[in-house]
């Protein structure tokens, strides 16, 4: 055997291993036109900035870090905008021209595909990275800029493209109509106008006080947090378009469920980092409330699953397992991390010697509560219509708004109506946005307040729970 | 017949109120082609995704070599090739590199992977092809990537979803025979078509579903007799030539005469043309070319009544005639 054949060999091996979606994007990546004009522009652009430094060079300038930037603007131009668009263009069409289905056909799963999308446009924007890198180097030569800020700015750039890459993919798997796959084109094109522009802000800023991240507790805090939120939120869009690209007959619901309990238990193990690092009590009710709100956006789409689960899924596992799909096990995951949150905001509170204002005290439970309330509504309302299980997720969303703006502007206009204060405290005991700014307020006899809410609440759960549960039956043989 | 390699049994989807399948049940032996044949929402293809393992069933039970696919859809994919409506192939790749993705997909390595794609090529006729992209393909040859495609991973049932729609009648003619080949080769083949004609001609066997539920099954000529309420029955056609009397006069005397025979059940006149349905008794059974020389006989007859007969043929009654019997063209 020649040296050849056995490279070849090696390289039939690698390439056996290898996802075959990352072959099959990369291979139908790089024919296209799109990727040859951005790439030859990209060059010539970088091109052009170098004889431009080289024709202004005086040998002692300190201007590397403005030709460094002008560099990255031709790279993230493809990175953040160009890139991210062709993975959504890619995963739209793979769900217009119905080869998604035979994909999953083959055994590959959701997780596998869209790994291999995200992992083809992640390699392509190494390609791109890989062809301005000799630029980004020169700027180094032209001093103002160090290595260790160029390679810092690199891989935020980088994550940044997995970010937008993974909304943009998660986006593709949004819309079944075709007048909504038209507006959802625009709004992604929108999306990513503005990413790159935010992109582009942030790494400048990242450059400009890159030594400030070792120094400063704050920014080092601001950053964690950043590239918290982009991986976290990342995931979760990723592993919800995989879930809505999953065949009812798969346990579909396990990997954005674990994806959102880790980014409720990082969220708070960040908020207690920060809460004793400030010693700052009044952040405990801004924490809860903003925790709240995000537990019950993402719940508002874990809770409105299709009713049961696929026969095959009743047979394996444990009955009692949140992770497995269903609105009942979705809907009780929610209920536990709002409890979670408001356990833990609780602790800080009574922890915290400092507390001595009860209204913190009454926001931090309130928040949880109206969260639960609103969220077991319009579940209630949902199930009593009658209507197609697979109607049932868009149904949830659509009476939540519903419901939402009935609970929170009716009680202010009726009171006005009949001559009372608009933001009276009982007339408002369960207005999502009164309610919460009376329970913080000055008025009396919050506390009973907060007992009745609780109560209601309560029934709400009860019932939303025991009429999801009335629906989790497994299917007849 | 051989052994039951599909069983469905008591299927039902049900979206809400609206019953998209309603208690259907039948089986496909290996090596036999079952029609699965309905008009438009019928339920069909809602039933072929259940089979596919697409979807899951509100109730009943698919077995799969004796396994149940619902329970255990993983271990019954690779049994299955599924081919859709749609084709769906990739416009900027080659039929190779095509087929070589998804066996790759299919987790076929090395030798291996590359034996299949080449036999795959082989049995479709796609070799001289190979170097295409799918997108500068006619529809007959894209739907052979596609069916390629469906026997990558060896699967012993195929499922087709309207695999005929919209090709040439060349196209469906190899189609028809590709089809035979791989029945010959011991696959059971599930095959939905609104060109009845076509499926009559390839089919052991039909399912006729309507409205959900299924109608009819079994083999062809079963569900015919089923259907008329007679052992057999077939059709035959005359035209008269003008002659000395007149068309109408010749068409009016050969109507008389033929009613008077003895298994004519009904006499049509439409035009020029005569259509003679003849019927056995209840409950007799066909003896072999009973429908020759039945014909045989009412052409002597005609002849020796002097009756210008110009043309005289026998069209058995086909699958066509038993979905027209069964259904009653109503849609959900």
């Amino acid at each position: 055997m020649t040296t050849a054949d056995a490279i070849d060999r090696a390289g039939q091996r690698l390439a056996d291993r290898v996802n075959p979606i990352v072959v099959k994007e990369l291979r139908q990546g790089l024919r296209t036109r799109v990727f040859w004009i951005f790439f030859t522009l990209m060059l010539l652009a970088c091109l052009v900035i170098s004889l431009i430094a080289f024709a202004a060079a005086d040998g002692v300038g300190k201007d590397g870090r403005y030709y460094f930037i002008a560099y990255y603007i031709c790279l993230s131009l493809v990175q953040f905008f160009v890139i991210p668009y062709s993975a959504y263009r890619s995963m739209s069409r793979e769900r217009e021209e119905e080869t998604w289905v035979l994909l999953t056909l083959t055994g590959l799963g959701p997780h596998r595909i869209l790994r291999g999308k995200m992992g083809s446009f992640m390699l392509q924007g190494l390609i791109y990275a890989s062809a301005a890198a000799p630029f980004l180097l020169f700027s180094y030569y032209l001093n103002g800029i160090d290595l260790p800020t160029i390679v810092i700015a690199l891989i935020a750039g980088a994550t940044y493209q997995l970010f937008l890459t993974s909304v943009a993919v998660s986006a593709a798997t949004l819309a079944e109509a075709r007048i909504v796959r038209a507006l959802l084109h625009f709004l992604v094109l929108g999306f990513l106008a503005w990413g790159l522009i935010a992109g582009l802000t942030s790494i400048f800023g990242l450059v400009e006080s890159v030594r400030n991240l070792w120094s400063d507790s704050a920014a080092r805090v601001a950053t964690c947090a950043t590239m918290f939120g982009m991986l976290t939120w990342g995931v979760l869009l990723y592993e919800s378009a995989a879930a809505r690209m999953a065949l009812a007959t798969e346990s579909y619901a396990k990997g954005p469920r674990i994806a959102f309990m880790v980014q409720i238990a990082g969220a708070l193990a960040f908020f207690v980092w920060g809460a004793f690092a400030s010693g700052e009590p009044s952040l405990y009710p801004v924490g809860a409330i903003t925790m709240c709100a995000h537990v019950f956006f993402v719940g508002l789409f874990i809770a409105s699953d299709r009713d049961g689960m696929a026969r095959s899924l009743w047979l394996t596992g444990s009955k009692f397992s949140l992770l497995k799909p269903g609105a009942l096990r979705g809907y009780r995951l929610v209920l536990l991390m709002l409890g979670a949150v408001t356990a833990v905001f609780v602790t800080l509170t009574l922890l915290d010697k400092a507390v001595s204002d009860w209204r913190n005290f009454n926001l931090v439970l309130g928040a949880p509560a109206f969260a639960a309330l609103y969220l077991s509504l319009p579940i209630i309302a949902s199930r009593l219509l009658r209507h197609p299980p697979s109607q049932t997720a868009i149904l949830v969303r659509i009476l939540f708004i519903g419901i939402f703006v009935f609970g929170a502007g009716l009680p202010p206009l009726v009171a006005a109506i009949i001559g009372i204060e608009p933001d009276h405290v009982l007339f408002n005991l369960f207005n999502p946005i009164v309610g919460m700014v009376n329970l913080g307020g000055t008025k009396s006899d919050t506390n009973n307040h907060l007992i009745l809410l609780y109560a209601v609440t309560f029934g709400a759960v009860v019932l939303a729970d025991g009429i999801l549960k009335g629906r989790d039956n497994p299917p007849a043989r | 017949m051989s052994d039951v390699l599909l069983e469905v049994k008591n299927l039902s989807r049900h979206y809400g109120a609206l019953k998209a399948v309603d208690d259907v049940s039948f089986t496909v032996a290996a090596g036999t082609i079952l029609g699965f044949i309905g008009p438009n929402g019928a339920g069909k293809s809602t039933t072929m995704r259940i089979l596919a393992t697409l979807d899951v069933p509100t109730a009943g039970d698919v077995l799969l070599d004796g396994k149940s696919a619902i329970d255990h859809p993983d271990k019954a994919r690779p049994l299955i090739g599924y081919m859709p409506d749609r084709y769906g192939t990739y416009d900027d790749m080659t039929v190779l590199e095509f087929l070589d993705f998804f066996a790759r997909a299919y987790r076929l390595k090395g030798q291996e992977r590359e034996n299949r794609v080449a036999s795959v090529m082989d049995f479709t006729g796609l070799f001289p092809l190979k170097d295409k992209l799918t997108s500068a393909l006619s529809k007959g040859m894209k739907q052979r990537v596609a069916l390629g495609r469906t026997l990558l991973h060896d699967p012993k049932l195929l499922i087709l979803d309207e695999p005929a729609d919209g090709l040439d009648p060349r196209a469906r003619i190899e189609l028809r025979e590709l089809l035979k080949a791989l029945a010959a080769q011991g696959k059971a083949v599930l095959i939905s078509s609104h060109i009845l004609t076509e499926l009559s001609e390839i089919c052991d066997s039909c399912a006729i579903i309507e409205q959900g539920r299924l109608l009819a099954t079994g083999p062809v000529h079963e569900i015919l007799s089923r259907t008329t309420g007679n052992a057999v029955s077939s059709e035959l056609v005359m035209r008269v030539w003008k002659g000395a009397e007149g068309v109408d006069a010749a068409l009016a005397r050969a109507e008389r005469l033929l009613l008077e025979q003895p298994l004519v059940a009904a006499v049509t006149v439409e035009g020029q043309a005569v259509r003679v349905r003849i019927e056995l008794p209840l409950g007799a059974a066909p003896a072999a070319g009973w429908v020759e020389e039945t014909s045989a006989r009412l052409l002597r007859a005609l002849v020796t009544a002097e009756i210008p007969v110009s043309s005289f043929q026998a069209r058995e009654l086909d699958l066509e005639d038993a979905f027209m019997n069964v259904t009653k063209g109503k849609v959900q």
